[in-house]
């Protein structure tokens, strides 16, 4: 009886085996019958809702992004454009903006877009019984009010020079179709006006786009596109090379200079705008002391800690922003100097048996390799590092809850500065859990927040930084790299800095 | 009381010895697990290099004279870090299985041998925690206690104890009306001092082979967990850790996880000699289809 | 028989029941706020409160309870935190692509662990014996994740045989169906084989030392004749008993091996449901597992009886 069964195997495996005759680029299973312009695309996890305004899952913005549109999005500079609105005025008092609409957009599901969509939207996430995740965009948002259906008018309570990227930075602001929250088919069916239209989630996780011929952005060749989750980047990297897929972004680091070598893988990169950072607890003795927090800084050595990360694909950094974004300011005042270190710590008073644990979470592997280098490094003079690893949602509980000396985490998606300097080194800020308060900066960012002129608002954004970096609020460690890979019959794929994924203008030849 | 009834087990222990003896695997499996006992003390002294000092300039070396294992991402000597790390593996085994030993045989032998209520209650109670996926019971329980080593040991641990507790309620229900268990109950011996003196001497066989067995899974059991990055906190090595590191490196640095993979192999396979001899002596009918629960699966 | 029959289900129910205590308790215990972790790092202190009090998190933890418990027994799992959408279906929906890879596995397990086992056995302490055994060790010794990343590396990249990760539903593509199936299932099957084999062997050794087997043989039956009719049929009883125990494992979700392959099964989902602190998705789950579990005892248990007339049904 074994015998038997082990011949059915084998034949079984046999004929699995000899069903496969792909020899090089041929997508998917012979059996399958998938047409002949549908992008696949591995993606690292599996999208959780697809309303844009509840979901907070970077899966489903990747799917959400090629299926929703927003007033304005960011351009290829990051610098914001036209999208559902073709042009925009400003009042004299700065607290009137009015947006002329784009004519002749339709939904996917064919009814007209009209200025009552942009307002249901953005009074559905303002809405405080509602529980967007993006409300706090809106927070200096009075009104929005749609004279007619080609004009939507927003009224603030103080002037918001970043408004656009408050409504436009990425998908979680899009405008949605008032029928599909009525009738509840929001989270499985999203309906938007985008490039591509959604078909289903499959139980398998997949995700199915078709073209929308419709699309007010001109003709896009893909006839769809169908995300597939991978979480494993050796996996995903291996479907590539197999053909099974054709686009991933999951491309591990250590891999990139092989991959780049090969003919038949593309792969790009472009310097991103995310952040990873340490940060110390200025509540908690003795990271209060500025002295500590410097020493801390001289005693890193960021080349070392980058490379450790990321290998090539980051750049270090001393202050938030990459060199070519406008609001980058050239600042790196900490030379790696572990004897100006020793000399701070010195002063500190600490004693030979200090030791101070370090927060991180393999949520971002990252974290948990840079971590061991720091560790390392703070050794040297004489720092004990005990790292913390954790799961995500007890690392957020414990920053929340102050209880932690230091951890490591970055800032993704980021746009304009207000977003993420106020929110983190404001004593007011959302964000500011290390509990860093300097009223001078404070006040800095406060004006910055409502100057309506650019060059002087990276004036005062400079200032701000440079006393951020010098007292060390945050410890600003390095930019990553946004890399994505590919086969090569994929062309028109742009690799953008704020990591939207974005396949209207990809098609695929062979 | 003695001369009513002898337990038979005293006997035995020569016999297991000299069968053992003569099974050279055993013997293999006894001779690395004591390697690997004096490397698990002396890790630190034959250790070449640092396990935590990192290197980024000498990153991902294969192997070489100065460093027989290569070097890991962060450029630490991976020979330094399988020798470091044998403690901790091995002392996640014993500790773990310790602690399910303890409490599984106890419930075993209490619901065994008192049998009727005792019996169903206490087993059922393991039956749940035998239902329970038992990858995502450890995880649970390591959220709930925090992660780190001595936790992943207690999670590990209680994963393992209802196979304790059905080995040892098994064996003792056949042992239970054996005529030296009847004899001393009717001279009146209190239930615990039965349960010490005349039971669990007789039952100890399936337990100890059961031991080994779980000593062997409790080190995959550790791999696993690392895998999914709980666990031994990190720089501190442990050889579950380093694969689950080594995973993104298969293909760039083959060292990184060939070494530490094979630290677990040969210890896990030193465990199941030693059981598979030891069973062979202490149950040489095979009496027991020992239970297992394979690794967290 | 049928009084049996009545107190193991009665018993099991009382499993049931105390698991899903258990698990309810666990969930609950576990640090790191649902909340929190969907809104992920910035939010609005008025949202956090509305969707606090929404998942009912203001209620006592007993309440909370017996909410859950009594919707749970009529079939309502609850709503996912992370996606909006009923327990039930979510659950429902990864139960084709976890029992197709437990069975599988045992089906792979079986086909190694029954001949190698009975030729280990029949020929004990022979040489083949002695590689039966060390192959079956080196099985056991090596991690999950490491056999699964190794057979996607030599099948899937190196061969190029068989795809490296996904799932395709049967119903649509058979052959795409195993061919996806394939790498999974010899993962998790191997391991399980190499388990088996020892059990397989073991079995068939005590068997091989019966009275019965000395009687058969006295008779002059032929040895095939005889390993057949009477070892074989006697060891299937404990083999089928560690069979069934293995195959409630397999359905308790191989989870990393799950995660390695993308394979869209219940381990997956009760894992990411985990590290999202989504409560009725792992509530749902491990309830779904454990009763697979229950019910496979209960059925292996039942044949156990069959199988082996001389259980006393006390």
């Amino acid at each position: 009886m074994a015998r038997r069964l082990l011949a059915v195997l084998t034949a079984l495996l046999l004929v699995a085996a000899a069903c496969n005759d792909d020899d090089g680029i041929d997508i998917g299973d012979p059996d399958d019958t998938e047409a002949e312009g549908v992008l696949i695309a591995a993606i690292s996890g599996e999208p959780d809702r697809f309303d844009p305004h509840l979901t907070t899952a970077y899966p489903s913005f990747q799917v959400l992004e090629n299926v929703y549109d927003t007033l304005v999005q960011p351009g290829d500079d990051l610098t914001m454009e036209e999208a559902l609105a073709t042009d925009w005025e400003v009042s004299d008092d700065n607290l009137t903006w009015t947006f002329t609409l784009r004519e002749g957009v339709t939904w996917h599901n064919g009814r007209a877009f009209v200025a009552d969509d942009v307002v249901y939207s953005y009074e559905r996430i303002m809405d405080e019984e509602f529980g967007a995740a993006n409300a706090f965009r809106f927070e200096s948002i009075e009104s929005v009010s749609a004279p007619d259906d080609g004009t939507v008018v927003i009224e603030l309570t103080r002037p918001t020079p970043n408004l656009l990227a408050n409504i436009g930075a990425f998908k979680g602001m899009a405008i949605v179709p008032e029928e599909i929250v009525e009738d509840g088919t929001i989270d499985t069916e999203p309906v938007g006006t985008g490039p591509f239209r959604f078909v289903e989630q499959r139980p398998d996780g997949e995700i199915v786009l078709e073209r929308n011929p419709d699309y007010w952005g001109g003709d896009v060749a893909l006839e769809g596109v169908r995300f597939r989750p991978i979480p494993d980047a050796t996996v995903a990297m291996t479907n590539l090379e197999r053909g099974e897929v054709h686009w991933t972004d999951s491309v591990p680091p250590q891999q990139i200079s092989a991959l780049e070598g090969r003919d038949d893988i593309v792969v790009e990169s472009v310097s991103g705008g995310d952040y990873w950072y340490m940060a110390m607890n200025i509540e908690r003795e003795p990271f209060g002391d500025v002295d500590f927090r410097r020493a801390v800084s001289f005693a890193l050595d960021r080349e070392a800690i980058t490379e450790a990360a990321l290998f090539e694909a980051a750049t270090p950094n001393q202050t938030a922003i990459p060199e070519d974004s406008f609001f980058h300011f050239d600042y790196a005042p900490f030379e790696y100097d572990r004897d100006q270190a020793m000399e701070l710590l010195e002063g500190t008073g600490i004693g030979d048996d200090f030791s101070m644990d370090l927060m991180v979470t393999n949520e971002f592997p990252e974290t948990v390799t840079a971590a061991q280098v720091i560790a390392d490094q703070l050794s040297e003079v004489g720092i004990d590092v005990q790292i913390r690893e954790l799961d995500f949602a007890q690392w957020l509980d414990e920053q929340g809850e102050g209880n932690f000396d230091s951890f490591l985490l970055g800032w993704i998606g980021n746009i304009d500065p207000d977003d993420f300097y106020y929110a983190q080194h404001h004593s007011e800020g959302g964000f500011n859990f290390h509990g860093y308060s300097n009223p001078q900066v404070d006040e800095l960012l406060d004006r910055a927040r409502a100057e309506t002129d650019d060059d002087t608002r990276k004036e005062l954004y400079d200032e701000a930084v440079k006393m951020i970096v010098d007292e060390v609020s945050y410890l600003y460690l390095y930019n990553p790299d946004v890399v994505h890979a590919w086969v090569p019959e994929v062309s028109g794929y742009e690799v953008r800095a704020d990591s939207a994924i974005r396949f209207e203008n990809v098609s695929l030849s062979g | 009381m003695t001369d009513v009834a002898l337990p038979p087990h005293r006997s035995r222990t020569r016999d297991v010895l000299g069968v053992l003896s003569k099974n050279r695997l055993a013997i293999v499996g006894l001779v690395v697990l004591l390697l690997l006992g004096v490397v698990a003390l002396f890790g630190e002294w034959l250790a070449p290099h640092s396990p935590t000092r990192t290197n980024i300039p000498n990153r991902l070396e294969p192997p070489s004279l100065t460093h027989p294992f290569g070097t890991d991402e962060l450029g630490r000597d991976i020979l330094s870090r399988v020798l470091v790390a044998a403690r901790v593996s091995l002392q996640v085994g014993f500790i773990a299985v310790g602690l399910s030993l303890a409490v599984g045989v106890t419930i075993g032998l209490v619901a065994g041998y008192y049998g009727r209520f005792v019996d169903t209650a206490l087993m059922r109670f393991m039956d749940m925690v035998f239902a329970f996926p038992a990858i995502l019971l450890a995880i649970a329980i390591l959220a709930v206690l925090g992660p780190g080593i001595r936790n992943a040991m207690i999670a590990i641990g209680i994963v393992y104890t209802p196979i304790f507790a059905r080995v040892t309620r098994g064996s003792v229900l056949s042992v239970r009306e054996e005529d030296y268990v009847r004899a001393s109950r009717s001279v009146g011996a209190s239930g615990p001092r039965i349960i010490v003196r005349h039971v669990l001497p007789n039952v100890m066989g399936p337990i100890i082979v059961q031991t080994s067995l779980s000593l062997a899974f409790a080190i995959l059991s550790e791999a696993a967990l690392s895998f999914l990055g709980l666990g031994v906190q990190p720089p501190d090595p442990a050889w579950g850790r380093m694969l689950a590191e080594a995973r993104g490196f298969v293909r760039v640095a083959w060292w990184m996880g060939v070494f530490p993979g094979l630290a677990i192999v040969v210890t896990v396979m030193a465990f199941n000699l030693l059981g598979d001899g030891l069973r062979d002596a202490l149950d040489p009918r095979q009496k027991s289809v020992i239970e297992s629960r394979g690794h967290l699966l | 028989m049928s009084g049996y029959v009545v107190r193991r289900v009665g018993q099991a129910v009382v499993v049931m029941l105390g698991v899903s205590v258990i698990v309810f308790l666990l969930v609950h215990l576990v640090p790191g706020d649902p909340i929190r972790r969907s809104l992920g790092t910035r939010f609005d202190p008025h949202v956090y409160q509305l969707l606090y009090e929404r998942a009912g998190f203001d209620q006592p933890l007993y309440r909370q309870y017996v909410t859950w418990l009594g919707n749970a027994l009529q079939g309502d799992l609850g709503v996912s935190f992370r996606t909006g959408r009923p327990v039930r279906g979510m659950v429902l929906e990864r139960l084709p692509a976890t029992m197709s890879l437990a069975f599988a596995a045992l089906f792979i397990g079986l086909v190694i662990a029954l001949p190698a086992g009975i030729i280990s056995a029949v020929r004990s302490g022979s040489r083949t014996d002695y590689s039966v055994s060390a192959l079956s060790q080196v099985g056991v010794s090596i991690p999950d994740f490491w056999w699964a990343i190794m057979l996607i590396l030599l099948f899937s990249l190196t061969l190029g045989w068989l795809p490296p990760s996904g799932y395709k539903s049967p119903l649509e593509s058979p052959v795409g169906f195993l061919r996806h199936l394939t790498l999974p299932a010899l993962s998790v099957g191997l391991i399980s084989g190499s388990i088996l084999t020892r059990f397989v062997r073991a079995a068939m050794l005590d068997a091989l030392h019966r009275d019965y087997t000395r009687t058969a043989r006295s008779k002059g039956l032929p040895e095939r004749v005889v390993i057949n009719r009477h070892v074989l049929r006697n060891a299937l009883v404990p083999i089928v008993t560690v069979a069934g125990l293995q195959l409630g494992f397999l359905l308790g979700g191989v989870v990393v091996v799950e995660v390695i392959f993308a394979w869209p099964g219940l381990g997956r989902l009760a894992y990411d449901a985990v590290l999202r602190r989504d409560y009725p998705v792992l509530q749902g789950a491990v309830l779904l597992v454990a009763l697979s579990f229950v019910v496979i005892n209960l059925l292996v248990d039942l044949l156990y009886a069959r199988l082996d007339p001389r259980i006393r049904y006390e």
